[in-house]
């Protein structure tokens, strides 16, 4: 069965893969939009593209009218909440049309999709797996099949290399599913972004940002005695110095998962304009230099792009990785426990 | 002006990024080459500290790109 469902996966893949690029000249001959639009191909959207077309989400908004009235409205899609004529579009944003405003905007966007996506392959993989291993699979005989393997190479590696050696012995494995369902769900969110219609969804602040508080919180609430002690009373310095490092410390809480989320999200972002701009290339040397010099640009820039592919592939798993251990770092730096009594003997020694 | 600033902001991002990774990457290297059996856990520090000079040059260059798009002007 299995057998059955990757192989339909791979054509799905391949069909998908090849019959984009048959349809995005079509997509582009009838919109007004311009050729280059670089910020367009790496925001947020109310919409899914995929390799047909593009799939309208639905807006959920929380509002309030003229009158100072809360409202909440489910609408299918941007243009059924225009056409019910409760909100108006303005410059493509949603506005209510009687001059209220948008208390909370809690609509699914294209970003969310795929967070969702990532998240639910994640999920789904694991269980399946682990139904596997509940099975006798992998226990008794040897994992079957490249996904179990592939599975364990990675869980391995997170649980040994990532969790293991960071925090303390008796601590780490309860961290190890928050690390893997990381580190997965920001693999795949990561390698979505691959897809040439797909959005990345790690290249939006709010996602990277979310998935860093998440690890913020944790790092805070298994922070141990010695974690504050450090915080607010920097044992083994004089008073003064105290002054002046407890504010760095506080500021440095909230430093960690601020440079965290920042990480993630300019790498993939990165990654996004900088293919766009290359392949980019092409049209601004065509437009100034004539099609004859764009056509021989084009055999620079596609192969650049191509390796650029790779490399994207390779930083896609590599962020995911970092954002694990970095997280990691942080919840072993807080779950520490320093051997204080031992210290102490010590010094008394030597007095 | 904005889009000077950015470029500039970028160029010495850039520099400094360079730097910094390439001094990680000659340490690396050589205690690599010193200890050829602690390549392993080398590795592992050597990404590490990279990850965390990149997230400052990264910080810088988000700040680039705002100041090249205009954005809060």
């Amino acid at each position: 069965m299995f057998q059955t469902i990757r192989r339909l996966f791979l054509t799905l893949l391949f069909l998908s893969i090849s019959t984009s690029h048959l349809f995005a000249a079509d997509a582009n001959a009838d919109s007004d939009e311009p050729i280059l639009d670089v910020m367009g191909t790496v925001a947020d959207h109310d919409y899914i593209k995929h390799p047909f077309g593009k799939i309208y989400l639905p807006r959920i908004i929380i509002w309030e009218d003229a009158q100072g009235t809360s409202q909440f409205n489910i609408f299918g899609s941007t243009k059924k909440a225009t056409e019910s004529g409760l909100f108006a579009d303005v410059n493509d944003v949603l506005a209510p049309a009687d001059g209220g405003h948008i208390t909370l905007d809690l609509s699914i966007t294209s970003h969310l999709i795929y967070f969702w996506a990532g998240m639910f392959l994640a999920v789904f993989w694991t269980l399946m797996m682990a139904r596997r291993y509940n099975a006798g699979i992998g226990k008794d005989v040897e994992p079957k099949g490249a996904l179990q393997n592939l599975f364990e190479v990675l869980f391995v590696f997170i649980r040994d290399d990532v969790a293991r050696s960071n925090i303390d012995a008796n601590k780490a494995d309860k961290y190890v599913p928050y690390f893997f369902t990381m580190f997965m769900g920001i693999a795949f969110m990561n390698l979505f972004g691959l897809f040439p219609w797909a959005a990345t969804a790690t290249a939006d602040l709010t996602v990277t940002a979310t998935l860093a508080i998440i690890t913020f919180v944790i790092t805070q609430f298994s922070g141990t005695k010695d974690y504050w002690g450090h915080i607010f009373w920097f044992p083994g310095v004089p008073t003064w110095v105290r002054a002046i490092l407890t504010p760095v410390e506080i500021l440095g809480i909230f430093t960690k998962p601020f440079a965290l989320a920042i990480r993630l999200f300019a790498n993939m972002l990165s990654g996004k304009i900088m293919i766009i701009a290359i392949l980019g290339l092409i049209f601004i040397f065509a437009d100034i230099f004539g099609s004859v010099v764009g056509v021989s640009v084009s055999a620079f820039s596609v192969t650049l792009t191509v390796v650029l592919y790779a490399l994207k592939v390779f930083v896609a798993l590599l962020q995911a990785y970092i954002f694990t251990l970095l997280s990691a770092v942080f919840i072993g730096m807080a779950a520490e426990e320093h051997d204080h009594a031992h210290n102490e003997h010590h010094t008394e020694h030597a007095h | 002006m904005g889009l000077l600033a950015a470029g500039i902001g970028a160029g010495i991002v850039a520099l400094g990024a360079g730097i910094g990774i390439g001094m990680i990457g000659k340490g690396a290297t050589e205690s690599i080459a010193r200890q050829p059996e602690a390549s392993g856990d080398i590795r592992g520090a050597m990404i590490l500290t990279a990850a965390f000079i990149e997230g400052v040059a990264l910080l810088g260059a988000v700040i680039c790109i705002i100041l090249a798009l205009g954005i809060g002007q």
